[in-house]
């Protein structure tokens, strides 16, 4: 069991500016290829600023939503606005994109392709130029500016990739599994560049399955499973919705506490330090005052409860 | 806009900066010439000089008929045939060597037979007076006599008699030599109130050499084509791509992209082929009747560049429905049937361009670029066919390209639905456990 910290919600000033109260708003949506529903009746909403979690078991319907906000797919039903508007092309250079998969064209030299990609997003040649100078002088990457795409190794063209998606100064970021590949060096490099990011009012959808990098990045999560939105909102709320249930117990002398049936449903007895889950309903406090009646307590700690347990919960409840 | 350019710079540049792309273009006028120009020198270098021996009963008969034989090359009388002006027109006397024999005993006839499995003769006609009666007369050879020789040695043989019966007539051989000289047909041909002379030898060859050129761009270019599609399909830049364009901008850019590439290789050429053999060319008499002129070259340019494009949109609809290459050119068979089925039109089109069948396929936009593009070569057609074959071509490749835009994104569907199915039978077994 780990302590964990929910990360500070990140007002900001530029976030209030951008005017509309959410980035991304998807209501009803549902997609379906021939039979398999691929996302069903999925509704989410994403404030401006700040990092976005998307989770899910893997064939969750993550891939299929982002793809959808993107608008490579269509929805079968159901709206998807951006920035209080329905999502059409004309928001597209807004929105920068990191696919899953890499995407690069493996011939071409890194400086030609980061160039390309930023003219398609609607910069000029010598604005791009500049813009992707200091991006690779910040990962490491000036370099290999003259050298092809193959040339490089798979955490390289990650970072070559997330340049190309960050170049246009998007307001939107949409991030597949961004942290795959890179080395924890480079995936720091990355982590501070994405906070940097939302600080400044960029909204960011973080899609993984890693649930300790959604823990200590976003403020805001929404959990698919089988095309179903099961959790969404503030993970801070979420936490405290799913309810302090476990707590940590270092005690000397007298363990009657443990035995009482209206407050602990199981414990986990290592002589001095118990671990308590506690039963529906019960209330830490109360469980503190009976244990210190009887007992010496050098530490009494209410354990928040971690993403995976949330999410090992609600999946398996989905699935029963 | 800004995108279609965007992207068609990229193909361009990508493709035209390659190393492939510099060998391919410097190299490819060379091969082509060897590949030409050998055969024909093989033809005549590896034989050698002819060793031939005509058997006759009367020696001087003989002689008479080597000295016709001498002065008469073995070629087909057609002048317009520029294909024989080098290998056939050479002179006899570099190409045989004639020998009299005046024994016609079947011991001679004998010791002839082996020479000629030794190898030491190449081949003896036997003309003795028993095979002049019968008015036909043998040929003994290792190989199969061409058409040509065959003709050669009975037109010296017939001359030689003719002047014979001829001067025992009384006849001297001047004016039997004028008595027998041959009509020849000059075929001239009206065009536009003009006359055309030729029997349209090297427009044959000028339609054969551009419809190559279109036939084989459009398979060279339009595999190209496909083989893009399907690398940004399977390396997913596609998914980058569509968030920045729209797949129409994307098609449009690649297929203009590839095909300036094309273009480029073939205006290369062009120049190196004018430079090399333009002066040389010149002098033929031939020369004059190839249709050059600027309506022509316009044809060209635009049947080409939309007969590529038709193809080429085919080919990238196969590779955004498809996964592998090897998947692709199975697929490919449909591309070609359309272009072989032209290639095989060519030779009515060049007979009766005028025939029902003909104006018919040409309308077709599949056939159209290069049995049009024929047509007008070889007779200009009413205009009225021309613009529509044209109305009719470009309304197939717009349809076609916006059908295929809409496909290479179904493409990227089917890609998702395939990787998702096996992940979701893995995830249900995770959830349970």
């Amino acid at each position: 069991m780990n302590s964990v910290q929910t990360p500070p919600r990140l007002t900001s000033a530029d976030a209030q500016e951008s005017g509309a109260a959410v980035s991304v708003e998807l209501s009803g949506v549902r997609k379906c290829y021939d039979e398999f529903v691929a996302v069903a009746d999925l509704s989410l909403s994403i404030r401006p600023g700040g990092i976005y979690g998307l989770l899910g078991p893997n064939g969750a319907g993550k891939t299929s939503t982002i793809r959808m906000i993107m608008g490579i797919i269509v929805p079968d039903s159901g709206r998807i606005s951006v920035f209080g508007e329905p999502l059409a092309r004309a928001h597209m250079d807004q929105f920068g994109y990191l696919p899953e998969e890499r995407g690069l064209y493996r011939k071409m030299k890194v400086q030609d392709h980061l160039l390309f990609l930023g003219q398609l997003k609607g910069l000029s040649a010598a604005e791009a130029a500049t813009r992707l100078r200091s991006w690779c002088e910040r990962f490491e990457l000036t370099a290999w500016l003259s050298k092809k795409v193959e040339e490089l190794s798979k955490g390289m063209q990650q970072k070559v990739q997330f340049i190309g998606a960050v170049l246009h100064d998007p307001k939107l970021i949409i991030m597949d599994e961004p942290f795959t590949g890179l080395d924890p060096a480079n995936a720091v490099v990355l982590k501070d560049v994405l906070i940097e990011m939302a600080k400044s009012g960029k909204t960011i959808l973080l899609s993984t399955h890693r649930m300790d990098q959604v823990e200590r990045l976003c403020q805001s999560i929404c959990l698919i499973n089988h095309g179903h939105a099961v959790l969404e909102g503030d993970l801070g709320e979420i936490k405290a919705r799913y309810g302090l249930r476990n707590v940590q117990i270092k005690y000397d002398g007298d363990a009657r506490f443990l035995q009482e049936k209206r407050l602990v449903q199981s414990f986990n007895d290592y002589g001095n330090y118990v671990e308590v889950h506690l039963a529906p309903g019960a209330d830490a406090q109360e469980l503190l005052k009976l244990a210190s009646a009887n007992a010496r307590l050098d530490k009494f700690e209410v354990m928040e409860p971690s993403l995976e347990e949330i999410f090992i919960d609600v999946v398996g409840k989905s699935n029963a | 806009m800004r995108n279609t350019w965007l992207i068609f710079k990229r193909e361009y540049l990508e493709r035209v900066r390659t190393r492939s792309f510099l060998v391919l273009t410097l190299l490819a006028p060379g091969i082509m010439t060897v590949l030409m120009v050998l055969p024909a020198k093989f033809a005549t270098m590896g034989q050698g000089k002819q060793h031939v021996v005509i058997v006759t009963s009367t020696p001087q008969f003989g002689k008479t008929v080597r000295q016709q034989l001498m002065s008469a090359p073995v070629a087909d009388d057609d002048e317009d045939n520029p294909g024989s002006a080098d290998g056939a027109r050479q002179k006899p006397e570099d190409q045989y060597v004639i020998e009299v024999d005046a024994s016609p005993t079947e011991a001679e006839r004998s010791v002839l037979r082996d020479k000629v499995s030794a190898h030491a003769i190449d081949g003896y006609l036997w003309l003795t007076d028993d095979a002049l009666a019968s008015r036909k007369v043998t040929w003994y050879s290792r190989e199969i006599m061409g058409f040509q020789e065959r003709s050669w040695l009975g037109e010296a043989v017939s001359r030689v008699i003719q002047q014979q019966q001829l001067s025992s007539k009384g006849i001297t051989a001047a004016q039997a030599d004028q008595m027998l000289q041959p009509i020849k047909v000059q075929p001239v041909r009206i065009e536009r109130g003009r006359e055309a002379k030729g029997s349209g030898g090297a427009r044959f060859l000028e339609i054969v050499v551009m419809v190559m050129l279109i036939y084989v761009a459009v398979l060279l270019y339009g595999i190209s084509v496909m083989r893009s599609v399907l690398e940004e399909k399977t390396s997913r830049i596609i998914e980058v791509l569509l968030s920045s364009a729209s797949s129409t901008e994307l098609m449009a850019g690649k297929l203009l992209g590839v095909g300036a590439v094309g273009l480029t290789q073939i205006l290369v050429w062009i120049i190196m082929a004018g430079v090399v053999a333009l002066p040389s060319l010149a002098t033929q008499p031939n020369f004059s009747e190839l249709q050059l002129s600027p309506g022509v070259m316009a044809a060209f340019a635009l049947f080409f560049l939309l007969g590529y494009l038709l193809y080429s949109t085919m080919y990238a609809t196969i590779g955004a429905i498809t996964t592998t290459e090897q998947e692709g050119q199975q697929l490919q068979f449909l591309i070609v049937i359309p272009l072989v089925l032209s290639v095989f039109m060519l030779m009515p089109v060049i007979r009766t361009p005028d025939s029902a069948a003909v104006v018919w396929m040409s309308l077709i936009p599949f056939f159209a670029p290069i049995l049009m593009y024929a047509r007008i070569v070889v007779q200009t057609p009413p205009l009225w066919q021309i613009l529509l074959s044209l109305a009719l071509l470009i309304g197939t490749v717009a349809g076609l390209v916006v059908l295929c835009a809409r496909i290479y994104r179904i493409g990227v569907l089917i890609y998702g639905k395939r990787a998702t199915l096996p992940e979701i039978v893995k995830w249900l077994k995770y959830a349970k456990a």
